[in-house]
């Protein structure tokens, strides 16, 4: 009886359910996507070079759980929340407290399971969604990404199902040691917002110091290594917590003081917001953690893939090189509009390549030199023969003849010595567009072909512009990967985070609309105060997560060879458009939940 | 005669639509209050009396006939017009106070004001004046939840009162409060109508509350079953009257 009573309640609030599974599922969605690559060891080893990043992926599984925990914890007040006043009925008409007890358990342990289950599976198909997505778009390549990853899987089902177990255990103390008429009338009691003074400042500067040792940590990671990491992390989330802690009350209390407050709905809309401080400066914390996450890996992500083109440019003047290019293909270099295109006619023997020094003093072999440390940082230089055949840098056009004579010297002849020489003569086309990323398609055609032609010569082994860009793209792939793929499960987190906390809430909310609307508010004053709310929800962990990634892409100074804040207004602005769309998202579904 | 504040005529209400079981809650209602005056409308449970009270006060639509207040009908105001109705003609005060317990009383009394956008200098010396008026100018910085229900109840009638409206509109206000802060409550009410001349309308199956309005309505089953003046009785013979009353209009 009382579980069929049960799950009546159940189907009478199924949106709250709704809000409360697709937040649940969301979060072991993201656990798993996480673990996918944090565990898959072989992953992460055949993909980058950098030892550390295993140990990376380990920080972020200790935060992810520390986030989960956070998020477990909501929901299950949550479901508490929205079970007390049935449970508190069923003891009104003399349950027994061993079965309440029973049902509460079973409850909770169900809505853990099938969601994350559901999780799992979903999580499955965002990883193998996302990766496809990410490879395709990005011209990526990986080894060992598996979709499913059973480790993942387990790690993922042993949390939550353990913070569940925990949660029921919560629960049923809870609602058993509570009296059933207190259970039947538990209305959560504002938190008067109250100053003080010597404790949010002393909250301020402890803050600001830990996320300044935070930050200086990030940027000396040369020196401190992997502790490095350990301290900011650990630093920068107490330091955010207690800033967000101290400001957001006076913030509140202050704005209130000013006339802006006693405009509209204003006032209303930063009461709603002192209401429940206490649980938003948790809330909020988190936001901006995962804010600044997110938006470092995927900056972090497309400034790697920005840097791949760059260094490839840095090594080679030319696209590529053809050897005894055929009539077609000389055609489909032309049809790219090269900016250079030049045959060089040479023969060749067991030691080294003759040219004809006239065709070189006819048309001069562009040279890369390196200037200083910077591998960005180099000269172009036009070279006829005698400059060539003295320059350090003529290997670069040895790297264009690809397989025909990699280890052989450059030897530069008169047209009469060259005449005399026995062997066949072939031609070397050589040729540079304007941009390697543009012609791919292209460039992957012709090396195809000459791949044919000369058995074994794979593209990364062409040493032109494209062959480099083949090779550090296959270096980079993995870290590319890791950046977008992260940032986006970061983000979604956040916004599932963000969402269930204010849609949570919404249930709560709905009789203030209704009595404002009593009062003669207009929809369009109900409708501004609702945005400006969630406005400012989603503001104030932007604001602080943007600080801490400005700070945070100092870690990739060492990694990176570009500079990590080259082109950042990219990801930040494509960043921002996803920001908005979960910002519009989240308003109308609190706007439809409210203003019924 | 003066013109009536408002006026009721032949409001019909059913709930249900054509085709279904239908229930007729109110079956052609008319009447009219005069400015100033403070009327009452009883009625058993399940009467009609908060249907009633509803359509009067814009909360409901009614199915045919037309209420006017200030020359304006009312019953199909909508969106704006309605917000700007609600906000700047009529005042309510309900049985669970509907104060946002979020906001201070302070806050909750000057939200009518803020919503006008009335300039934030006026609204201070409105609010203390109102406060002043009701006795509650010491609990302005206090939460809704740290008062007590007849304190509580003054705060809602501050906010109804602030903006001056034409018609206050009571439901079982007193329905709540202990019997002290009830008669304090009902004692503010006379004063109000007496020294602002605000009309107020209360519905209440409460006798005692009953007995402070100059008439008294009684509705039973959807239609206005009998009218009583108090007329120059004082209020306890017209607590007896309406207990007589009671005692046969509903047999």
């Amino acid at each position: 009886m009382l579980t069929k009573l049960a799950l009546t309640g159940f189907k009478n609030r199924w949106r709250d359910y709704l809000v409360l599974f697709s937040g649940l599922i969301m979060s072991s969605a993201i656990f798993y996507m996480f673990e996918a690559l944090a565990t898959n060891h072989d992953f992460l080893k055949q993909n980058t070079g950098i030892s550390m990043v295993g140990i990376i992926f380990q920080f972020g599984s200790v935060l992810l759980t520390i986030i989960t925990l956070v998020y477990i914890s909501y929901a299950n007040s949550f479901l508490l929340s929205m079970r007390k006043r049935d449970y508190g009925l069923f003891m009104l008409v003399g349950a027994r407290k061993s079965k309440i007890g029973q049902l509460i358990w079973l409850e909770t342990l169900l809505v853990g399971v099938v969601a994350t289950v559901i999780g799992i599976i979903f999580g499955t198909a965002l990883t193998a969604g996302i990766s496809r997505l990410l490879i395709s778009s990005m011209d990526l390549t990986l080894h060992h990404l598996s979709a499913w990853y059973l480790p993942a899987a387990g790690i993922t089902l042993l949390l939550y199902v353990g913070l569940f177990l925990l949660a029921g255990l919560f629960n049923l103390v809870t609602l058993t040691k509570t009296p059933a008429l207190k259970l039947l009338h538990s209305n959560d009691q504002p938190n008067r917002p109250r100053l003080k003074p010597a404790r949010q400042l002393l909250e301020i500067i402890v803050g600001l110091i830990a996320i300044a040792i935070g930050y200086w940590s990030m940027a000396h990671l040369d020196t401190l290594q992997l502790a490095g990491i350990g301290i900011a992390l650990v630093t920068i989330v107490l330091g955010t917590y207690f800033l967000f802690n101290a400001i957001f009350v006076w913030l509140m209390v202050g704005l209130k003081r000013l006339p802006f407050a006693q405009r509209g709905l204003n006032s209303f809309t930063l009461s709603q917001l002192s209401f429940r401080i206490r649980n938003y400066t948790k809330m909020l914390s988190i936001v901006a953690m995962l804010f600044a996450l997110a938006l470092g890996a995927i900056t972090v992500g497309m400034g790697f893939h920005a840097q791949t083109p760059k260094l490839a440019a840095s090594s080679n003047a030319y696209d590529m090189g053809i050897v005894n290019a055929t009539t077609a293909e000389k055609q489909q270099v032309t049809a790219l509009k090269p900016t250079t295109n030049v045959t060089y006619h040479f023969k060749t023997d067991k030691k080294a390549v003759y040219y004809q020094a006239t065709e070189f003093d006819q048309h001069p072999f562009t040279t890369i030199n390196m200037q200083g440390k910077n591998q960005l940082n180099f000269k172009r230089k036009t070279n006829d023969a005698k400059q060539l055949s003295k320059s350090p840098a003529s290997y670069q056009l040895s790297q264009l003849q690809a397989s025909q004579s990699q280890n052989k010297a450059n030897v530069f002849l008169s047209a009469k010595d060259y005449q005399k020489l026995a062997q066949p003569e072939h031609s070397l086309t050589v040729f540079a567009t304007n941009d390697v990323t543009q012609h791919l398609p292209a460039l992957k055609r012709l090396a195809k072909v000459q791949g044919q032609r000369d058995h074994g010569l794979v593209d990364n082994m062409l040493g032109g512009r494209y062959g480099n860009y083949v090779m550090i793209n296959g270096m980079y792939s993995g870290l590319e990967f890791m950046g977008l793929f992260l940032g986006i499960a970061f983000l979604a987190m956040l916004a599932s985070c963000l969402m269930f906390k204010i849609l949570s809430g919404a249930d709560a909310d709905k009789h203030r609309y209704a009595m404002l609307d009593k009062i003669g508010t207009t929809h369009q004053q109900l409708r501004g105060a609702i945005n400006k709310e969630i406005a400012v929800l989603f503001i104030l962990p932007g604001i602080v997560g943007v600080i801490h990634v400005l700070f945070g892409l100092q870690m990739f100074k060492f990694l990176m060879v570009v500079s990590p804040y080259t082109g950042i207004w990219l990801p930040f602005v494509i960043f921002a458009g996803l920001y908005l769309l979960y910002y519009l998202l989240t308003v109308t579904i609190y706007r439809r939940i409210v203003l019924q | 005669m003066t013109t009536p504040i408002m006026t009721v005529s032949d409001l019909h209400k059913t709930y249900g639509k054509a085709g279904t079981k239908q229930y007729e809650a109110l079956k052609g209602i008319d009447f009219s209050v005069q400015p100033g005056e403070f009327v009452g409308i009883m009625g058993a449970s399940g009467s009609g009396k908060t249907t009633l009270l509803n359509m009067l006060a814009t909360l409901d639509q009614p199915t045919s006939g037309e209420v006017t207040i200030h020359q304006q009908p009312i019953t199909h105001l909508k969106g704006n017009q309605l917000a700007d109705f609600r906000a700047k003609e009529i005042g309510f005060i309900f049985q669970d106070f509907n104060l946002l317990e979020t906001m201070t009383a302070y806050e909750n009394i000057a939200l009518p004001l803020t919503l006008q956008k009335v300039p934030a200098k006026k609204i201070r010396p409105a609010v203390e004046n109102v406060a002043t008026q009701l006795g509650i100018q010491d609990f302005l910085t206090n939460y809704p939840n740290e008062l007590s229900g007849g304190q509580k109840q003054r705060v809602a009638a501050a906010r109804a009162l602030i903006n001056e409206p034409a018609m206050l509109f009571g439901d079982e206000p007193t329905g709540a409060l202990d019997s002290k802060s009830a008669r304090e409550l009902l004692d503010l009410f006379t004063k109000i109508n007496h020294d602002q001349n605000v009309s107020i309308l209360l519905v209440t199956h409460d006798p005692f509350s009953a007995s402070y309005c100059q008439r008294i309505l009684f509705i039973k089953d959807g239609r206005i079953g009998q009218e009583l003046r108090r007329g120059e009785m004082n209020r306890s013979d017209f607590y007896q009257q309406i207990l007589d009353n009671l005692g046969t209009f509903e047999q």
